[in-house]
């Protein structure tokens, strides 16, 4: 089955008849997964928006619950669900591969996280391969199959002027079933999607094992600016504050994106800090990504989609740091 | 050397997030900046079950919450014993009978109670460090016949700041085979006993290994853990028969905040209990 591009708008206006559904598209200048509707035209030449989608799924400011004090001091809970049918349509595979990420944090473990369930049961992802890759890209080097994520509902694999569509779910099964006034039943053959930037990820993670007190820490973290915007431009950094806001006798708490670039972030009230200058901070975060994750989830952390490569103000190089690691010699 | 198994990652609930509202039911004071609460649910309940040596997340839903180990335990109420050092635990001490506060939990995982039968305990805290071992220890004194010796060994900064003093020099010296050692770090017109930080202290009272049935616990700040540890190893204690409790600045509880991890290991769910030779094999900046 095929999804000529030419009907992809077509197709946007019946999807967000019911559901919001979110495109990549430029807004006010950033790229992102904006909702679909006027004023917001879709670029699926895009190759990577600048924000991830993951505000999706975990939003950058969410409302758990509101509460109220009354004048003896009595609390009263009232629980808050936000979440709603959404449909993510161009999302990319590393993009995929991220939610991948996001589902283990927040759903396994022993607790799963209400706020994150119940916003994926209701997602559905639509998933464009890439016909071509950034500058940036270094996906395939991370295990990410540039034409295909296995996890998404509906797979859309470029073909040049038409998608090849491929429901990889039961919900996608269900979702695809109801295009057929803008599918065509014919085969395409997917385009080669080339990406210039390489790392070679073998023996990585064993080799950290034994770089904890490396120098290498060093190096790197001496130019690092801790500004956090790898961490908020980064699609699998889920580390999140909690806290609240109080007007009169109504408040809410609610939680936020945080940063473990910040040295805050770990401060402990009494003024102990586990990891208080930046070389531990950016130790920590490249540890989680490339070894601490793998060893917890069995998978790496990073998801090769150079976000973080493009927009580092001091060009602190995720991909380079892959290369030191492969190249040192203990 | 034998080791005791420390189950990790146990703890496990529904809807982790939301808090209960429950009722303080006393609190006592314990030093100047050291209060104990004991929480019921609105219905007069216990807010939840829990083995010694868990955490619950107790706080003011106007101003935030704290993780903290749950101090005591009844079949009716918890308790928490809550230092005032920051915004939180400064609204917390505020606290009166009867007024509501959060609760949510238990999170993480227990102290090796069935691991730790049959051997001699060796209990050694600081200051407010005390509250957690003791969740240990009362344990161990519920259930007396399961262990042998027991020795706390626990020091304070000045005499204000002993928690616990009623049971420290009232009721758990006269416990059988119990032993209760206390050190000062610096002089006190109020003391007259040791006068010496916890190490040196720990090191004169020569309690042995003996033979690896002495199980040593510590919980206190950087420098008492770090000093103590090295106390036992050059006893002889072995790394698998060292357990401290981790404390580490927590939001979630559940392991997906992200702040509390040592390498891959979240304090808060696969913690906050660990032995020596635990810790040894994380990548920890704790």
């Amino acid at each position: 089955m095929i999804l000529n591009k030419q009907k992809v708008a077509a197709l946007l206006d019946h999807l967000s008849g019911a559901r919001d559904v979110f495109v990549p598209a430029t807004v006010d200048g950033v790229a992102k997964f904006a909702r679909y509707g006027e004023g917001v035209q879709p670029d699926f030449g895009m190759v990577n928006t600048t924000m991830p989608p993951k505000d999706l799924l975990f939003p950058q400011t969410q409302k758990m619950y509101h509460f109220d004090v009354d004048a003896n001091g009595s609390y009263r809970i009232h629980e808050y669900d936000e979440s709603r049918e959404q449909v993510v349509f161009g999302i990319r595979p590393c993009d995929m591969r991220s939610i991948v990420c996001m589902d283990e944090v927040f759903l396994t473990k022993g607790f799963v996280d209400e706020f994150y369930a119940n916003a994926r049961d209701k997602l559905l992802t639509v998933c464009v391969g890439c016909a071509q890759a950034a500058e940036t890209c270094f996906c395939d080097s991370m295990g990410v199959d540039p034409q295909m994520a296995p996890n998404a509902d509906v797979m859309l694999q470029d073909c040049g002027d038409a998608y090849l569509v491929l429901a990889q779910t039961e919900k996608g099964e269900a979702e695809v079933a109801e295009w057929s006034a803008f599918t065509e039943e014919a085969d395409a053959q997917p385009v080669t999607c080339d990406l210039t930037l390489k790392v070679d990820m073998e023996g990585v993670v064993d080799k950290l094992e034994g770089m904890y007190d490396a120098p290498i820490w060093d190096n790197l973290s001496i130019k690092c600016l801790n500004c956090g915007t790898c961490t908020y431009v980064c699609p699998t950094c889920h580390c999140f504050d909690i806290s609240q806001d109080m007007r009169r006798k109504d408040g809410i708490r609610f939680r936020c994106w945080d940063s473990c670039m910040f040295s805050e972030y770990t401060m402990m009230a009494g003024g102990h800090n586990p990891r208080p200058e930046k070389l531990e901070r950016v130790r920590n975060r490249f540890m989680h990504k490339l070894n601490f994750f793998e060893r917890r989830y069995g998978m790496s952390l990073c998801v090769g989609c150079g976000r973080c490569v493009e927009k580092c103000p001091v060009a602190l190089d995720i991909t380079r740091l892959i290369d030191e690691i492969g190249a040192y010699d203990a | 050397m034998p080791s005791i198994e420390i189950s990790h990652g146990c703890a496990k609930g529904e809807r982790p997030l939301v808090p209960q509202v429950c009722r303080v039911v006393e609190i006592t004071e314990e030093t100047p900046d050291v209060k104990s609460f004991r929480l019921q649910t609105l219905d007069g309940k216990k807010p939840f079950d829990c083995e010694p040596g868990q955490l619950g997340m107790f706080g003011l839903l106007q101003y935030g919450e704290c993780m903290f180990v749950v101090s005591a335990q009844s079949d009716e109420w918890v308790q928490f014993t809550v230092k005032k050092v920051g915004l939180v635990t400064e609204h917390l001490h505020d606290l009166a009978v009867g007024d509501e506060v959060s609760l949510r939990g238990p999170y993480g995982n227990w102290w090796p109670t069935e691991g730790c039968k049959g051997k001699d305990m060796l209990f050694i805290a600081g200051g407010i460090g005390l509250p957690p071992v003791r969740s240990f220890l009362l344990y161990c004194l519920e259930h007396r016949e399961d262990y042998g010796r027991i020795d706390l060994v626990y020091s304070a900064s000045k005499y204000d700041d002993l928690v616990f003093k009623e049971q420290l020099f009232d009721v758990w010296p006269n416990d059988p085979d119990m032993h209760v050692h206390v050190s000062l770090y610096h002089e006190d017109p109020q003391w007259d006993g040791e006068v010496a930080y916890t190490a040196p202290f720990l090191d004169s009272l020569e309690l042995g290994p003996e033979d690896g049935n002495r199980v040593a616990v510590i919980c206190g700040g950087p420098s008492l853990s770090r000093t103590c540890r090295e106390s036992l190893l050059n006893a002889g204690y072995s790394e698998e028969l060292i357990l401290t409790t981790l404390e580490m600045r927590m939001k979630c509880g559940v392991g997906k905040c992200g702040r509390c991890n040592m390498g891959g290991h979240f304090i808060c769910l696969d913690g906050p209990i660990f032995s020596l030779a635990e810790i040894a094999t994380m990548h920890s900046d704790v």
